[in-house]
């Protein structure tokens, strides 16, 4: 073997080790970016189930008002059933806000009542969130106001 | 001849020209797709901000907001805001934006939509970088430049001014009462880029028709119709019919399901009350809020003028429950 061919085959030994060093690098990086974006995807699920237990809460469709000023955390009883059979029929319209999920409106003092206002749901989901939110539950005929938890099931994919 | 050595030294020099073409070539791979996956990053991103505004807004009303993001340039459609190549499509969405939203920062603003009872909130959302000129001497002329967020690029002249070229990518005229001529300072602009809205009514209704440059003149695009504040509003930064008019058709079937609400609503509450007063508010709210269901089925000006009247009917039917001391409709 000349020394030129020796010279060359240096070269490629020393080249495999560069790329094979490049690949470690590259494979330890892949790993470092794939986790921070499953936090990431953790963290975007739990916020978009947030928004939407935002939304409901905040729907016109059951939220308590008194000469159109909005009285916070609080449903109205009369809009509810109301609510229940308009947000079946309009599954399709509802689903672009709540996505897939179920929402329910549990009386719990003092009777005990339960409301469920939307249900779409999947079986291809990876993220279940659950979000209980106290509320006030007010019938505008007795004036008087229950305790009640809204109940928003979120199921992300 | 070449002798042995020579040829050795040029075979050498091909072999780590190849060699160091191969690194060049492999790290110039991984910047670009590292900068595509950066890109659609940043607009995931703004995306997602977008998204968190439009949930923002359909929980708060009355609201102005400032929002910084990544330099983009975002699309907004009926329906439809997009980004280059990544885009979100929705079903039903109410958002009055100019058709291109520029820049690092957003000017977000909510107002609710009342007929009297609130249905839903709109939400508008426009650049900083976007001109609007609003000219009128009306009360209402007045009022919309009060309405509007004081972080926008607003001029307010009650007479025709002298406009000058400021370089902004969009400017939008809106005219209260007769059209003016359109501005020789702007004539350079793209025809798309100068929009203009002439609005022709009073606070609670109008007429309004869409115009956009056409060479050294405007061009009429067409009309449409506002009812209440919050509509108008929406015209200011709506600048295509089309987004005004689909985002209306949007408000309305939102408005439709809702007051479906205060139907079933108000009949329970007739059926549980024994005051003859009170029955009679209720039957005669039934009937406006019937037809304000009916009217909601679609967005024309026949339906804004049975909306805006059995609107007021529904309030006045509301003031005497509450003299009455009966319950409140809404």
């Amino acid at each position: 073997m000349s020394k030129a061919q020796i010279q060359i085959g240096e070269t490629i030994a020393v080249l495999f080790v560069f790329f094979i060093l490049i690949v470690i690098g590259f494979i330890f990086y892949v790993k470092v970016i794939k986790s921070n974006i499953e936090l990431e995807k953790e963290e975007l699920s739990q916020l978009k189930a947030i928004g939407i237990a935002q939304r409901v809460m905040f729907l016109p469709e059951v939220q308590c008002s008194e000469d159109n000023i909005i009285i916070d955390n609080c449903i109205d009883v009369l809009k509810l059933d109301s609510a229940q059979n308009l947000m079946k029929e309009n599954e399709l319209y509802y689903y672009d806000l709540l996505e897939f999920g179920n929402v329910n409106v549990t009386q719990i003092y003092p009777n005990d009542a339960k409301w469920i206002i939307y249900s779409r749901k999947t079986s291809d989901f990876k993220n279940k969130f659950n979000t209980n939110v106290p509320i006030s539950l007010y019938n505008p005929v007795t004036r008087k106001h229950s305790f009640g938890v809204l109940t928003i099931e979120t199921l992300l994919k | 001849m070449m002798n042995k050595k020579a040829f050795e030294m040029q075979f050498n020099w091909i072999f780590v020209l190849v060699a160091g073409a191969a690194i060049l070539l492999f790290f110039t791979v991984v910047v670009v797709k590292q900068r595509s996956v950066s890109e659609t990053s940043t607009k995931t991103t703004v995306l997602k901000s977008i998204e968190a505004i439009i949930t923002g807004a359909s929980i708060s009303t009355d609201t102005i907001n400032i929002i910084n993001i990544p330099s983009s340039d975002i699309e907004i459609s009926c329906n439809r805001v997009s980004l280059g190549s990544l885009s979100r499509q929705y079903q039903s969405l109410i958002l009055f934006a100019p058709s291109l939203v520029k820049g690092n920062r957003l000017i977000t603003q909510t107002l609710a939509f009342s007929t009297p009872y609130r249905a839903t909130n709109l939400l508008y959302i426009t650049s900083p970088q976007l001109r609007y000129i609003i000219i009128g001497n009306t009360n209402l002329a007045n009022e919309i430049n009060k309405s509007l967020p004081s972080d926008l690029k607003k001029e307010f002249y009650q007479s025709v001014p002298q406009i000058k070229n400021l370089n902004n990518y969009k400017v939008r005229f809106i005219v209260f009462g007769d059209m003016v001529d359109f501005p020789k300072a702007l004539e350079k602009m793209p025809d798309y880029d100068a929009t203009a809205v002439r609005i022709n009514g009073d606070n609670e209704k109008g007429i309004i028709e869409f115009y956009q440059k056409d060479g050294t003149s405007w061009l009429s695009k067409g009309s449409s119709f506002y009812i209440g504040k919050s509509s108008l509003i929406g015209v200011v930064y709506a600048d295509t019919l089309d987004m005004y008019n689909c985002n209306m058709l949007n408000t309305f079937s939102r408005l439709n399901l809702v007051t479906k609400i205060y139907v079933e609503k108000t009949k329970k509450i007739m059926q549980s009350t024994a005051s003859l007063p009170c029955k009679q508010s209720y039957g005669n709210a039934l009937n406006h809020l019937s037809i304000v269901y009916e009217a909601s089925s679609d967005f024309n000006k026949e339906n804004i003028d049975k909306i805006s009247d059995a609107a007021k009917s529904l309030a006045d039917e509301n003031k005497n429950a509450q003299l009455y001391s009966c319950p409140l409709i809404y």
